[in-house]
Order: C-alpha cells, then structure tokens, then sequence
C-alpha cells in the first residue's frame, strides 16, 4: 500500500530565485499564505514552524534540506487540529526548475512541484487538507510573482 | 484498483464568465492554450474542435453537458496519427465563483487502467491551466478566505 500524498504542480513566470525568496521569506509568506506566515531559517536541521498572524502556532516540523533555488524539503506536523495532528509527521518536497511545459513548444516557465506525503501509513486526513490547501496558497503565489502575462511563450 | 483519474484546481481572479469563454472561444484560447484553437461554445451534442497552430484538427469530440458559466463536459480523442489507439476519455469543467473569483476543478477521467494518454494530460493539463491563470489575471491575488476559516475553527475549539 502506497502511502498518502499529494502532488501539485504550476508554471510561474518568475525566475527560480525570486521563487525561492518568494517561499523562504516570512513576510512574503504573509502575503500570499492567507494569513499565516513561517518561522524558520531554513536551513537543513533548523526548526520551522507555520504561524497564524496572531501568533498561535498551525504547523511545526524542521527544514530536512535545502538547496536554493531548487530544493526544499521540510518535516512537518499539524499542531492545531488533534485529527490531523494524530497523523504524525509528513514530508513536504518543493522542486523548482526552469522547464518546457512541452517539448513541442520550446517555451519555458519556473515549474514548481509540490509533493507532500504522510511518513506513516493509513491516515488520509491529513493529505485531504492539504490537497484543499496547496492549489489556494499556490495560486496565490503565482498570482503575487506575476504581473498578468501569460506563463509562456512559443 | 482504481481506474486513472486526474483532478486539478486552481484558483483565478476572473469571474466565471470570462474563464468560460477562455474556455470555449477559440480567438481566446489561441492566446494561452499554446496556439490552439479551441472551440467549445456549443450545446450537449455538439462538437468540441481543438486546431493545433498547424491548422491541423486535433480534437472532434462530443459535448456531453453545457451549462454556462458554471460546468462543461466534453469528449478526449486525440486525433494525431501516432497517438495510442485508446477510447475517449472525458472532461470536466466545474467553475464556481470564490470570493468574487473563480475556483476551476478540471477532472479528467474514463480512462483504461494503464492508459498511455493519461500520462500525456497529467503533464499536459498543470501548464495548460497555469497559463489560462496567467493570461486572465493581472497580477492582483486571490482574497484572504481560508486563513479566517482555519482562524474560526481552531478559536472555536
């Protein structure tokens, strides 16, 4: 049995570091993040945690690795709802790479990968919020680093 | 087993109406849907035509529900020559209005287990998507909705 996850990928125009700055900086997350914002370094090893504006804590786990401006993967737990927190610990990986959408058309965008799967088996709680989650906070995202451009060009 | 089933959402600051007709018109969707002609405006039992930048026919497909602005069902037979000779598919549109925006659930299934097609619109539909986002947006982002549903509910535990 496979364990649960989810997938989510979108195509930004932006360039793989304003990404990467977009997801690591706290008051950018604040933006686009409804809400809520990341306390963390992010560097490997280093605590992270995901903050309701006034300041109750949604989310803790800890920054597993971190390559700018490809790859970051983070340890994660819910804290605030005991459901979702009896789930234990998922794995977050966001991938950021300058890709062809399609070879056939040559243009490219920042594609960014977002998989996010429970470490144990079973539970599916978990994934199903985050699954309601990821295309809001990424759209919103994509929304904050573009300027109303179509996302590619021939 | 599960038959293959692709479900995408993304969120967009357009109203429903012009998703709609980014959705069906093929004057609009020449612009973002990488150079085809897309034209799906008509009713149950008319036809879905898809016309790549080559003016080749790529799609003729059944319409199988219309119901603007809010849900479009239509037939997948890609119609190149060296496509896998596999049955239609199908997909849907579902457009919902979310806080004066639009929330669009794109699902595409009917697929044979093991189907080769299935693998080309799970790349083909995130790019698809991502560029109708970008092309009817103007940078403005989506309003504050769920951080206040997720503040209401752990504030009331």
């Amino acid at each position: 049995m496979s364990k649960p996850s989810f997938v989510y990928v979108t195509y930004i125009r932006t360039t793989p570091e304003a990404l990467w700055a977009a997801l690591t900086d706290p008051q950018t997350i604040g933006k686009f993040w409804f809400g809520m914002t990341a306390e963390s370094d992010f560097r490997p090893g280093s605590p992270w945690r995901l903050k309701f504006l006034d300041g109750r804590v949604a989310d803790t786990g800890e920054i597993l690795e971190a390559d700018p401006p490809r790859r970051l993967v983070i340890r994660w737990r819910n804290e605030f709802r005991p459901e979702l927190k009896a789930e234990g610990y998922s794995r977050c990986t966001m991938q950021i790479e300058l890709a062809a959408y399609y070879p056939d058309f040559g243009g490219k965008a920042v594609k960014l990968t977002i998989e996010h799967a429970l470490d144990g088996e079973g539970g599916s709680k978990f994934i199903e919020a985050v699954s309601g989650g990821w295309p809001k906070v990424v759209s919103n995202l994509k929304s904050l680093l573009e300027t109303g451009d179509i996302a590619f060009t021939e | 087993m599960s038959k293959p089933q692709f479900v995408y959402v993304t969120y967009i600051a357009a109203p429903p109406e012009r998703v709609w007709e980014a959705l069906t018109k093929p004057d609009i969707s020449e612009k973002y849907w990488f150079g085809y002609r897309v034209t799906a405006d008509g009713r149950a039992g008319e036809r879905m035509t898809a016309v790549n930048p080559a003016g080749r026919l790529a799609h003729d497909d059944p319409i199988l529900e219309s119901d603007p602005p809010r849900r479009l069902v239509y037939g997948w037979k890609p119609l190149y020559k060296d496509m896998p000779d596999e049955r239609a598919s199908r997909v849907t549109f579902v457009l919902e209005p979310f806080k004066g925006q639009t929330r669009l659930t794109v699902t595409h299934d009917e697929f044979d287990d093991g189907s080769k097609i299935f693998g080309m619109i799970a790349k083909g539909w995130p790019a698809v998507l991502s560029s109708l986002k970008s092309f009817l947006e103007t940078g403005r982002g989506l309003e504050p909705s769920w951080g206040e549903e997720e503040r209401k509910r752990a504030g009331g535990a």
